[in-house]
């Protein structure tokens, strides 16, 4: 076992970290746009608008990741797109994601007591206004925790990303492995890395759950 | 200026009112009373279009609400637009406050005042506080509501309904939801929108406001109204059984 | 899509899904059964022993499950172990998901209710008996539907296996896909029998939650 392995490609690994943060920040957030999009879709009052989101919502939760990566990448590539790679990896996050978090805010907002949306319709507000004044404030502050929680997966999954060659951690392990023949020290340094921003990502979740809780009190 | 003629209202097939016939004049304060499950919360409901009404008409100040009358002398419904409109006109007090948690109270009154309205944030800021002067909360204008007791949520509900500038109010069992000792403070300040000349439709359990605020007190039971007629009438002099044995499970209860 | 080619293909096609769906069953197999192992001795209240028990799980949920079959297969002859892509991807599929049941069954545990242990123990019942009689079986209903949930997703996860060469149904078909230049279509056929198979399973899946939680109810509900 030669640590020193780690120590020597720390700067790769650091770097390569900073990408996998960046590819899943992408991700989560293009992810919650859709997944508010497909929320709204799904609790409408038109029946077509009911089923396209309940089918957005079955296809990217069956379909594997890997699978939805590959697709795009030959999708785009197929279609003559220039950067294949990042669009397919941030794309593939994002919709997959999107199905996702439509489900938790889906649930957040059947949670949210029916009489919030009723003061504002009696009010007059429009159904555009009570879903961003009203609805999704509150859904997003019930959700939270549990988005963070998709963060943390996701954040996970863009490993997979590695595989249409974006220099995140897990590429850049298996980089290192190749160049040192040193597997075991290369996919350790990644797994710890790995491993940090988690842990990072799990404390920061326990701070916003105590201060939601507080603030319910 | 509230109309409602021929009312009726199933939830499938349960028969929630029968052929309602109701009117509130300008300024008048009417009170609506019955047991539980007599349709008198739907009833206050169908008058801002919260729930559609199945047959019978329901005018506001003249005008039709929930529906249009085509030239052709078929029903449609209201444009969703046009519904807003009315609306406008017609502040509503629920008994569950209905506040937004994750609005101050302030906010929770220039809200509606903003996007309903228009108003800017200044005019809408002002106008928010002059209303939670009105109510009695101008210290509690930065709170949020989990921090307020029930009687003061529901007096900025009353406060942000007021801040419309509506023609009438309707309070859904504004009490009911209340620790007895906060009933109090919020029948005050309805007390003295009665007394402004505000036109007013209440369902209350509240006996004592009941008969000492409403011009008309209205009985409603298993969907239509039994008796109505000025307090002094309804609760001393009804002819109809139904009534009698309500008020007299009230007295009852209220006379140890 | 030419069919033909599929055809041709339909051989090794099917071997594939017969690999997903042996992987699939062994890891999945040996996840809850580990993960189950793992809850149990949680409940021995030994602190080493928990503290250890915990690094594994925060290991095997904090890193992907990529990078742990890629230690498993490529770093494993540095530690003296030599595994066959097949037998890596079990395995690998086997500890991943046994973090995830094991916080599963502790869930399920914690849902048993105090007072149906407590009516257990002033009763007089050996604390074997009331694990064996009461809060076992309780514990594993609750964690039913969380754990077919789990063995759903470990399915789809069978497809990250192709990238260590196991021959199962996405290795085969990138490979058709590669000797036949049909890399789009195949892709899009795969992602719709995917979509298709999960969907169905779920459906299963909801079921039998259905049942579980009615069978719960009825548990309450005085005789």
């Amino acid at each position: 076992m030669h640590p020193q392995v780690i120590l020597h490609s720390f700067g790769y690994l650091t770097q390569a970290a900073g990408m996998t943060l960046a590819v899943s920040l992408a991700g989560i957030a293009l992810g919650f746009v859709i997944g508010a999009a497909v929320c709204i879709a799904r609790l409408s009052r038109r029946a077509w608008l009911v089923r396209l989101g309940g089918v957005y919502v079955s296809v990217f939760r069956g379909v594997p990741l890997l699978v939805l990566l590959l697709f795009i990448y030959y999708f785009l590539a197929k279609f003559g797109v220039d950067v294949p790679a990042l669009a397919a990896a941030i794309g593939g996050l994002a919709l997959s994601s999107g199905a996702y978090q439509s489900e938790i805010l889906r649930g957040a907002i059947n949670a949210t007591p029916p009489g919030q949306a009723e003061s504002a319709v009696a009010l007059g507000f429009s159904g555009v206004e009570i879903w961003r004044r009203i609805l999704l404030p509150q859904a997003l502050r019930i959700s939270i925790p549990s988005l963070i929680n998709e963060f943390i997966l996701l954040l996970k999954a863009s490993s997979l990303v590695s595989v249409v060659g974006i220099a995140e951690l897990t590429r850049v392990s298996m980089n290192i492995a190749s160049l040192t023949y040193r597997p075991l020290e290369a996919y350790v340094g990644g797994a710890l890395f790995y491993l940090a921003i988690n842990l990072g990502l799990a404390a920061l979740g326990a701070l916003a759950e105590q201060r939601l809780a507080g603030e319910r009190a | 200026m509230i109309e409602i003629r021929g009312l009726d209202k199933s939830f499938g097939a349960h028969k929630v009112l029968r052929g309602v016939d109701l009117t509130v004049g300008r300024s008048e304060v009417v009170c609506l009373i019955g047991p539980s499950g007599s349709g008198k919360s739907t009833l206050l409901r169908c008058v801002n279009f919260l729930e559609s009404y199945d047959a019978g008409e329901v005018r506001i100040a003249g005008k039709l609400i929930g529906y249009e009358d085509a030239p052709d002398g078929t029903r449609r419904p209201m444009g969703a637009w046009r519904l807003r409109e009315m609306r406008r006109e017609i502040g509503m007090v629920f008994q569950h406050f209905n506040l937004w948690p994750h609005m101050s109270a302030l906010r929770n009154v220039a809200e509606p005042l903003r996007r309903v309205r228009g108003l800017s944030v200044s005019e809408a800021d002002d106008r928010a506080r002059a209303m939670l002067k009105r109510v009695g909360l101008s210290d509690k204008a930065a709170a949020y509501p989990s921090r307020l007791s029930g009687g003061q949520q529901q007096r900025v509900a009353i406060a942000r309904a007021l801040a419309m500038q509506p023609r009438l109010m309707l309070f859904d069992e504004p009490t009911s939801a209340l620790d007895p000792e906060l009933v109090g403070e919020v029948l005050e300040v309805m007390k003295s929108l009665a007394s402004e000349g505000m036109t007013m439709l209440i369902v209350t359990h509240e006996m004592g406001f009941a008969a000492h605020v409403a011009d008309r007190i209205a009985f409603i039971d298993d969907g239509r109204i039994v008796d109505e007629g000025r307090p002094r009438h309804v609760f001393h002099e009804s002819a109809e059984p139904r009534v009698r044995q309500f008020l007299q499970t009230y007295h009852d209860r209220n006379s140890f | 899509m030419d069919f033909e080619v599929l055809w041709r293909y339909a051989p090794s096609l099917l071997s594939g899904f017969g690999v997903t769906v042996l992987c699939w069953g062994a890891g999945g197999a040996l996840g809850v059964a580990l993960g189950f192992l793992i809850a149990l001795l949680n409940r021995l209240r030994l602190a080493p022993l928990r503290r250890l028990l915990r690094v594994f799980i925060e290991v095997f949920r904090g890193t992907p499950f990529l990078v742990q079959l890629f230690l498993l297969y490529a770093g494993g002859p540095y530690i003296g172990l030599r595994l066959s892509a097949t037998t890596a991807g079990v395995i690998g599929l086997g500890l991943y998901s046994s973090a995830y049941f094991a916080e599963i069954f502790r869930g399920g545990f914690a849902a048993v209710p105090v007072g149906q242990i407590e009516a257990a123990t002033s009763v007089g019942m050996k604390p074997f008996d009331v694990l064996w009689r009461v809060t076992l079986p309780a514990a594993l209903i609750a964690a039913l539907p969380p754990i077919v949930n789990m063995l759903i997703v470990l399915s789809k996860e069978t497809v990250v296996l192709s990238i260590i060469t196991v021959p199962e149904l996405m290795y085969q078909m990138q490979t058709m896909a590669a000797e036949t230049f049909t890399a789009f279509d195949a892709i899009f056929a795969m992602a719709v029998f995917y979509w298709l198979l999960v969907e169905g399973v779920s459906r299963l899946g909801r079921r039998l939650e259905a049942r579980v939680t009615a069978f719960m109810a009825e548990e309450a509900r005085p005789a």
